[in-house]
């Protein structure tokens, strides 16, 4: 496997700032990923990495700052309100949901769709939003799910699969809309041991196969094997960052020595 | 004696019961499936990011909900002939009251349902880039069906109780039945046990196969 990580920006994110209520979690936050790279974000729970990875997909909508992916401020208001009826308001013409579409989510909790058989999970989103004729839609998702070893569950029903499956579905259910950048949020903290290892293969194939990946993790042995930058947050903030090996092997910052000592 | 007359008013007067309890049954299935349509139309508005829409819905469902029902009948009984062109006859007057009021209760039982639906569906949804309403058609609204069937099945074992209140109006129905052959045998104690004893007869039963569906929907969990 051969991968490059290009110079090529793909998110930037300037001055990111979020609260909930009195709760400052995200204190201005300056990042940026590039095209084909993985970057992990590992830190202290309440440290503002869900939000953060939240936020770049507008699940969370940041008070100040700017997320800039294919050249538009996602984070813009007028981005974000697109969407509503508003037949008297002018601009604000991009769809954030256009958006979404290349950007994938995969959860700590799976959030597959209960009410559709494997299949459809994945689907339903090229089919009804893509447009992308059913036959297409539904090869390429064998195709997919023959890569992650779920091919003879196609027609189960969620219930049916254990939570390794549950998870793996969910980032074919991803992969499926063609993404250009997938976020992971802790996508093996709900997860048996025994299971934890199959997801994290998928995702370090998907690593090696050159897709752009943000992942937050308790893994740190995968953080360091398949990253090309760890970011370690602290307090709302990006304490500090660098490769793996700068990172787990020498950190910087007395913070973050003090964190992996305690999770290592 | 009292038995006695039962038997008897029953002997002559069980087409009119009869006749009676399938205007109940009537009317209470078209206020909850039109109050149903109506009622998710309601609590879809209540759910949108418009605060306009929020706003009237919930003076809509605050007043539906906390004004007597015989009011409410009253009202669009007096109300409606004088603003529709068309000749509205009693009982079409009762029914869109029925309707109206009907559609306060299922609208909060359809929110309920489509909030109980675990949020990590919508993010789901959203994070695939899939709009606001494929989301509710596809994702959201087929699971909150299951909350939302047996809470509607309530609903309509409510209305066949509430509709006793059309026979104010003598729109045809099992109290209006009472009230007829009460007025024609003057035996109003046996007549209105005989009323009764087929409204308790029905809810139970319908009470008993609402159970039912609910088990069968659990077990499709």
């Amino acid at each position: 496997m051969t991968k490059q990580v290009q110079d090529q920006v793909i998110i930037r994110v300037e001055g990111l700032s979020k609260s909930f209520g009195k709760l400052h979690v995200l204190k201005g936050i300056d990042q940026h990923v590039n095209l084909g790279e993985v970057v992990s974000i590992i830190g202290p729970s309440g440290s503002g990495k869900s939000t953060f990875l939240r936020c770049l997909n507008l699940l969370e909508t940041p008070e100040e700052g700017h997320i800039w992916f294919d050249g538009v401020d996602i984070a813009d208001k007028k981005v974000r309100n697109a969407r509503r009826f508003r037949p008297f308001s002018r601009g604000g013409v991009i769809d954030i949901d256009k958006h979404r579409q290349k950007i994938g989510m995969v959860f700590q909790h799976f959030n597959v769709f209960p009410n559709l058989t494997v299949l459809e999970n994945i689907t339903i989103a090229p089919t009804l939003e893509k447009k992308i004729p059913k036959a297409q839609a539904v090869a390429r998702a064998e195709e997919l799910l023959e890569k992650v070893g779920l091919l003879d569950k196609r027609d189960e029903y969620p219930r049916k699969l254990s939570g390794g499956q549950k998870q793996r579905l969910a980032i074919v259910r991803a992969l499926a809309m063609e993404p250009e950048v997938i976020l992971f949020d802790e996508p093996t903290s709900a997860l048996d041991p025994e299971m934890v290892k199959d997801v994290l293969t998928v995702i370090k194939d998907l690593a090696e196969s050159g897709m752009t990946i943000v992942i937050v993790t308790h893994e740190m042995g995968f953080a360091r094997e398949v990253s090309d930058r760890v970011l370690f947050m602290e307090d709302g903030r990006i304490a500090e960052e660098g490769t793996p090996e700068e990172i787990f092997g020498n950190p910087k910052n007395p913070r973050t020595a003090e964190f992996l000592s305690k999770v290592l | 004696m009292f038995l006695e007359n039962m038997i008897k008013i029953w002997q002559r007067y069980d087409y009119v019961f009869i006749n009676g309890l399938f205007g109940t049954l009537w009317l209470a299935l078209i206020t909850v499936v039109v109050g149903t349509i109506l009622g998710t139309f309601v609590a879809l508005m209540r759910l949108s990011r418009s605060k306009i829409l929020y706003a009237i819905t919930g003076v809509y469902i605050e007043v539906l909900r906390g004004t007597p029902i015989l009011l409410q009948l009253y009202f669009f009984w007096l109300l409606l002939p004088k603003i529709v062109p068309i000749t509205m006859s009693d009982t079409a007057c009762i029914i869109v009251a029925l309707i109206v009021n009907s559609s306060a209760y299922v609208a909060e039982v359809i929110r309920a349902g489509i909030q109980a639906v675990d949020k990590g569906q919508t993010e789901a949804a959203k994070s695939l880039g899939m709009s606001d309403r494929n989301m509710m058609q596809h994702i959201i609204l087929p699971q909150a069906i299951k909350n939302i069937l047996p809470a509607l099945g309530n609903e309509f074992i409510v209305m066949v109780k509430e509709t006793s209140l059309a026979s104010v109006f003598f729109v045809g129905e099992l109290m209006t039945a009472y009230k007829t052959v009460q007025s024609t045998t003057f035996l109003a104690l046996p007549s209105l046990t005989i009323a009764g004893l087929i409204y308790l007869i029905v809810t139970f039963v319908l009470t008993k196969l609402l159970k039912l569906l609910e088990r069968r929907l659990k077990a499709s969990d």
